[in-house]
């Protein structure tokens, strides 16, 4: 049986390529690190997969899946180096793209410039064809009509042709058909219908999800096939599957179709992991924070489930697609503090990124970042910085904060460090605006959510984050910095379905909505059904997205994964109700309920991964040594501790610091850490701590 | 400033942050259209001066950064703590209100026994009663037939909602419950603002946070300061006309002269017409108002996009408005679209700062925003009322940088409705929906292409609205030789085929098989046609948004099997071109010079305020009559242009004395 042998994640970082790879038999997790290679990011999977078996004694027989998470197709549309995409829309159309949504980035800033769309106007053909919201044909193109429309796409020469018929959602199969005919006489040319890819209401965005798909699928492929290549000639034969943004996986044969559903797999794993290492440890409502080199991101989950958006922007461009939803809220570890020409200190949006880094480096660059304040002020060892792996150079990080202390006129010895705190807890007083927004947004109140860390930085800053935020509980996982990877490891099977239906919630669109559920089901059960032998359940996730008749605004409610015919208009209704009212604090009883969408998630469990138990109880945990940090206005003298040595149960009071592996966590005033038997940390407030 | 860097740049963070929040709770809990979908609300913390030091940067209307709450607060007499003020009367509140179905909230922060901040509020509420459902309409003629006036006045007194209060503006709206839920919103938002300020206060005492209203505006002040020094010293002037007020038909006309000296501006608006007889007038009580000073807070915001919002960036600005003019207008003049005079209000700050500026700011914006809206039948005579489309045009190029197509977000950026979402509410069908090729004004950089929508009615006695048509009459003005952009139109295809030209639209019935399509204008062009890089005049021709033959005519670009001719290209681009200019401008300020208007202009200052708008009217319309009926668009003699000319002149001339020395 394969879900027994061993499943291996892989996530693609900018820096490293991280492994973790989950062994049933022996219940054990290993991760691995490896150089990315930019250039072809497989090589890096390939070598460290090598590397990987070597390292554990694996024989290539007993790998039984591989799951990869990939930015590649993100990073094409962001840059808009994909594939040449010609778009095929109704007639009256062709500015879909351009016109978008008709908003601009800035009310203010008039040198703001819109998007540049993603098919440019001259390779986008109309055709007469065009369907009504019931998906009642109102034209059809004639055979002349379609010849001529061929010997456009010709004279274009695309790689691909995305389609969109207007109201097509409503009639998926009239898109196919045309698809269908056109493609007969055009051998060479790929074709990516709207409708079939993802049917919503909304001809801008439903488009969009088209040309990203055709835009990226040609280089997704190729990176695919060599992959694929690459894993063969290690002589593994066991499949391999693709992360999607939905937190899930995909097999390859669907991933090479839908390339559009991987765009975001990357947060989306790390989001996954973190939300089941919480419900594990027992935090049901976490906050994920994942602070990397240029920014830091957030997400929401409750009860191990990470929080789903169907708006993401990838760059100015709108994703309805489901997504994990997940937040920038500034600063990263290379976000760059500097002082701007009114003696105000600031810090990002500018990033030293991985070249030149913080100043530390000592690859020539010149302006400090967060990184070289927590060295400064002593929270990191120059020693232990990536296990060692990277010496730093404290001397000029410090001279680099004393040129910043000069210009706000700090003065005195302690100059340096105390430009560096108050850098810190500029760049905190930051990212709590902006959590504070996004939760405020959903209702949520701070204070209820425990803080979960993870990435490069996180560790590090989570407790300088929870103080602002007044949160009082952070966990922080065991192997926080390679948690994409472990992510990609848990992750189920996932794939999401949706219909448009528009129709007044009554006895009779109850029937229809029942069909429309039982239909979708039974797509995702096909799908699933394909990956028979890494799948051990299935279930699905049901949600209706409903509004109140004359209102304009749309509110999702999940329906319970029982048998359909359980699901009568009332019980819909009161659902509805409930959310409206715990949303938004009020109810309209008589207003008519209008049912828009309906989005079904078929969900393919594969065997669980047992979170790893720690050693039992511990004695006094070992000082690894002491170190001076500045903290506050004033160097302290503090204990330093290695996580491994750290058992459950031995509480260590702050000021202290953790290291553990790739990162450093320090334990403020005021705070509490200790060890749980998963081999997270727990650190917890007391009382209230000043700004 | 008393604040360090460090604890000024921390409290910015957090004084934003409050707000934001503040924002995201109202738009949460609030209950009409305005707040959950088009975000048109706002929430700010104002200092003990009543001005904002704290204002939300990415959620809700941006431009009211510079009211002032101080008026509306002394108005209300004393405030305890758990009062909370109401108003939406633009006179009493002296601009804090601009108009009336804009409900403000103000309530104090109490410390100590004193006030320590106020926090502030407003939503866009559907209906406040008055002559039209949602209260707006450009044809009212006075403030009292626009809703219910509510003066500054306590609406929470000690924690609890005034009953009376309440029925009152509740028995005045058609749409009570909304009203009252969007109120409620607004609450809640001041509630958490309370909370949210006193763990301010608590974290960093009650002598920080006071400093930090102080500091965090004068950082600003510092910063605006510097953009505008980029403007050199000097003085400019600009003007530019509405269509019509339509009330009587005639042009509205906008003139300011910008003076800049060393970091401070000053904005005058004499010369702009008198108070209008219609919605139009802004209500700025003659101060430094953001209706009036919105393109110079884009501007700052332009040069300097990281700038903290708040009532510094006003600072450097200095305000002269006319008393009973459009822009400062006296009780009971009407002001419900007041923001289609802002519109013109931007147009001529821009072109005055343009000449300061030829490299920071835009040729013409289209200069419009219309909701075309349609009712259609829903039996039982209720109507089924949609937005088809809000409609804008394009934005003005500037140099180096063509201007954007079919988007101006330089009033309301809103988004749109998806064309499937139309026809799904609506019996309508839409059959384009797209640029408007051709639109924009030719130039090396060109203006932005206006839009373009066609749809047929479904269903008998639909009634369609179009509000805000203008930029049918004076175009979209180009700068340093670039052209105008093209005129907005609007015209009617009767489903038995007749044709019909429209001039200007309030509410028309239409039937099944008509069909309607409206063009709005494209932005103006900047820089010479000829110095356009052919390349770009061939992308635009490849691209079906510009023609060949405007290639030739407007660029002297000749383009043969889709690709530039260059020989042929120099011979044409070394031939005079004919330009395309403003005829409708041109012929009218022919007729009614601005020397002559600024005498008129003198005399009307002379009237009682009331009485300005209907003397012009009189005078003008006597001029008009030696006119073709749709002066100034269509060509007209130069002798006929000049035959009017003189009459003006004479009546002018022979006005009562007194009108040489009125001001």
């Amino acid at each position: 049986m394969d879900s027994l042998k061993n499943r291996v994640g892989i996530d693609v970082g900018g820096t490293f390529t991280d492994f973790v790879m989950f062994m049933p038999g022996a219940d054990r997790l290993v991760s691995h690190k490896h150089p990315s290679v930019p250039s072809d990011p497989s090589r890096a999977v390939i070598q460290g997969l090598a590397e990987l078996l070597e390292m554990t004694d694996t024989t290539p027989k007993q790998i039984g899946a591989i799951v990869h998470g990939t930015t590649i197709g993100l990073n094409a549309i962001l840059q808009r180096n994909g594939a040449r995409v010609a778009l095929l829309v109704s007639q009256g159309f062709r500015d879909v793209l351009e016109v978008g949504r008709g908003r601009m980035p800035s009310s203010l800033n008039f040198h703001a410039v819109k998007e540049s769309p993603l098919v440019p106007r001259d390779c986008v053909i109309e055709i007469n064809a065009r369907l009504d919201p019931q998906g009642n044909v109102l034209a059809a193109p004639t055979g002349a009509e379609l010849e001529r429309v061929r010997s456009e796409i010709r004279a274009l020469a695309p790689d691909a042709v995305a389609v969109m018929v207007l109201h097509g959602y409503a009639n998926a199969a009239f898109e196919e058909r045309l698809v269908t005919s056109l493609s007969m006489h055009l051998p060479g040319v790929s074709f990516c219908s709207a409708s079939s890819i993802w049917p919503e209401i909304r001809e801008y965005e439903r488009t969009l999800v088209a040309c990203m798909n055709a835009s990226i699928q040609p280089l997704m492929q190729r990176y695919f096939d060599r992959l694929e290549a690459g894993i063969a000639s290690l002589s593994i034969e066991a499949p391999l599957f693709i992360s999607t943004s939905n937190g899930g996986l995909v097999n390859l044969r669907t991933a090479r179709a839908r390339p559009v559903e991987t765009l975001l797999s990357g947060p989306a794993a790390g989001v996954t992991a973190a939300s089941r290492i919480a419900v594990a440890a027992g935090a049901d409502h976490v906050v994920t924070f994942d602070m990397g080199g240029t920014s830091s991101d957030v997400a929401v989950a409750s009860g191990g489930q990470p929080e789903f958006t169907t708006r993401t922007d990838i760059g100015g461009l709108p994703l309805i697609l489901p997504t994990v939803a997940v937040e920038a809220i500034g600063a990263g570890g290379g976000s760059v503090v500097h002082v701007d020409a009114h003696g105000i200190i600031k810090v990002g949006p500018k990033s030293a990124g991985a070249f030149p880094g913080p100043v530390a480096y000592g690859q020539g660059g010149k302006a400090p970042t967060v990184t070289d304040c927590y060295l400064v002020i002593g929270i990191l060892d120059p020693l232990r910085f990536f296990n060692g792996k990277l010496a730093l150079d404290v001397s000029l990080a410090r001279a680099a904060l004393l040129d910043i202390a000069t210009a706000l006129g700090l003065d005195g010895p302690q100059a340096a460090e105390k430009a560096a705190w108050g850098a810190l807890r500029v760049a905190t007083a930051g990212m709590g605006a902006a959590l504070r927004k996004m939760l405020s947004t959903r209702g949520l109140d701070p204070v209820d959510f425990t803080l979960l860390p993870y990435g490069g930085a996180g560790p590090t800053h989570a407790s300088f984050l929870a103080d602002e935020m007044e949160m009082a509980h952070v966990l922080i996982p065991g192997e926080a910095s390679t948690l994409c990877a472990f992510g990609a490891v848990l992750a189920d099977l996932r794939r999401d379905f949706i219909r448009s239906l528009r129709c007044t919630l009554d006895a009779r669109s109850m029937d229809e909505l029942r069909q429309c559920i039982t239909a979708l089901e039974d797509a995702g059960r096909v799908w699933v059904a394909e990956e028979k032998r890494i799948v051990e359940s299935v279930s699905f996730q049901r949600e209706v997205e409903m509004r109140y008749g004359g209102e304009a605004y749309d509110l999702k409610i999940t329906l319970p994964d029982v048998d359909v015919t359980e699901l009568d208009e009332k019980f819909v209704a009161e659902c509805f109700h409930r959310r409206h009212e715990a949303l938004y604090g009020f109810r309209d009883a008589d207003a008519p309920l209008r049912i828009m969408a309906v989005r079904i998630g078929v969900i393919g469990h594969v065997r669980p991964v047992p979170l790893p138990e720690g050693a039992g109880q511990a004695d006094e945990p070992q000082l690894a040594g002491r170190r001076q940090v500045f903290l506050h206005d004033g160097w302290h003298d503090v204990p330093v501790y290695d996580k491994a040595t750290l058992g459950p149960g031995f509480v260590i009071a702050g000021p202290a610091i953790i290291e553990q592996s790739s990162s450093t966590v320090p334990v403020l005033p005021g705070w509490r850490a200790e060890a749980d038997r998963h081999g997270n940390l727990r650190l917890l407030r007391a009382g209230q701590s000043c700004s | 400033m008393q604040l360090d860097p460090i604890t000024l740049e921390i409290l910015n963070n957090q004084v934003v942050s409050v707000v934001e929040e503040m924002c995201m709770t109202l738009q949460r809990v609030g209950r009409s259209l305005y707040v959950k979908e088009t975000a048109d609300f706002a929430c700010a913390l104002a200092g003990v001066d009543g001005k904002f030091f704290a204002y939300p940067g990415s959620i809700g209307v941006s431009g009211f950064v510079g009211l002032d709450c101080m008026p509306a607060i002394r108005e209300a007499g004393t405030l305890a703590e758990g009062d909370v003020l109401i108003t939406n009367d633009p006179y009493h509140s002296q601009g804090l209100a601009t108009h009336l179905p804009d409900l403000h909230v103000i309530a104090p922060v109490f410390h100590d026994g004193r006030i320590i901040a106020y926090l502030w509020a407003f939503v866009h509420c559907s209906d406040i009663g008055g002559r039209v459902p949602s209260s707006v309409s450009t044809t009212n003629t006075e403030i009292y037939q626009e809703g219910l006036q509510i003066p500054p006045l306590r609406l929470v007194k000690k924690g609890r909602i005034d009953n009376e209060i309440e029925r009152l503006i509740r028995v005045n709206s058609r749409t009570p419950d909304n009203n009252m839920g969007d109120i409620q919103a607004m609450l809640a938002a001041i509630g958490l603002g309370q909370r949210r300020v006193a763990t301010l206060v608590q974290r960093h005492g009650i002598a920080t946070f006071l400093a930090a209203q102080k500091d965090l505006c004068a950082y600003t002040a510092r910063r605006a300061r510097a953009a505008i020094e980029k403007i050199p010293d000097g003085s400019w002037a600009f003007s530019d006309y509405l269509d019509s007020d339509m009330v009587s038909g005639l042009p509205v006309r906008f003139a300011v002269k910008v003076v800049v000296d060393r970091g401070r501006i000053t904005l005058d608006f004499t010369g702009t017409d008198p108070q209008v007889h219609a919605a139009m007038n802004i209500p700025s009580a003659g101060k430094v108002h953001p209706w009036l000073t919105l393109r110079i807070m884009a501007l700052v915001v332009t040069l300097d996009p990281g700038i903290p919002l708040n009532a510094g960036l006003q600072f450097p600005i200095e305000m002269i408005a006319p008393r009973g003019s459009v822009v400062h207008p006296v009780r009971p003049a009407a002001v419900g679209v007041r923001h289609a005079a802002c519109v013109r209000v931007n147009d001529v700050l821009n072109g005055a700062l343009g000449i300061a500026l030829p490299e920071v700011m835009t040729a013409a914006n289209s200069g419009v925003i219309i909701p075309v809206v349609a009712a259609e039948p829903a039996g039982d005579g209720e109507r089924n009322v949609q937005v088809v489309e809000p409609m804008t045009g394009g934005t003005g190029a500037r140099h180096g940088m063509d201007g954007t197509d079919g988007r101006d977000p330089s009033i309301s950026n809103l988004a749109n409705n998806p064309v499937e979402m139309v026809e799904s509410e609506l019996g309508v069908r839409i059959l384009h929906y797209g640029l408007r090729a051709g639109s924009g004004g030719a130039g090396q950089w060109r203006g932005g292409m206006g839009l373009e929508l066609v749809f047929r009615i479904g269903v008998d006695d639909t009634l369609i609205l179009a509000r805000g048509l203008e930029r049918m009459r004076f175009r979209p003005w180009g700068v340093q030789k670039g052209s105008p952009g093209v005129l907005t139109t609007l015209s009617i295809t009767y489903a038995d085929g007749k044709v019909e030209k429209l001039d200007g639209l309030d509410i028309i019935a239409l039937g099944q098989g008509d069909t309607v399509s409206l063009c709005t204008a494209g932005g103006g062009g900047f820089g010479d046609p000829l110095e356009r890089e052919p390349a770009l005049v061939l992308s635009d021709v490849r691209r079906g948004l510009v023609s060949v033959e405007q290639a030739r005519q407007e660029y002297g670009v000749v383009i043969t099997d889709r690709q530039v001719d260059a020989q042929a290209t120099a011979v044409c681009r070394g031939r005079p071109l004919a330009r395309e200019h403003d005829l409708g401008r041109l012929q009218w300020e022919t007729v009614f010079s601005p020397a002559v208007m600024e005498v008129f202009g003198r005399f009307l200052d002379t009237l009682p305020a009331s009485r300005r708008h209907g003397e012009k009217v009189r005078l003008i319309a006597q001029v008009m009559a030696l006119l073709p009926a749709n002066f100034p668009v269509v060509r007209v003699e130069p002798d006929v242009l000049a035959q009017a000319h003189d009459a003006f002149a004479t009546a002018v001339a022979a006005l009562p004395a007194g009108a040489g020395h009125a001001c």
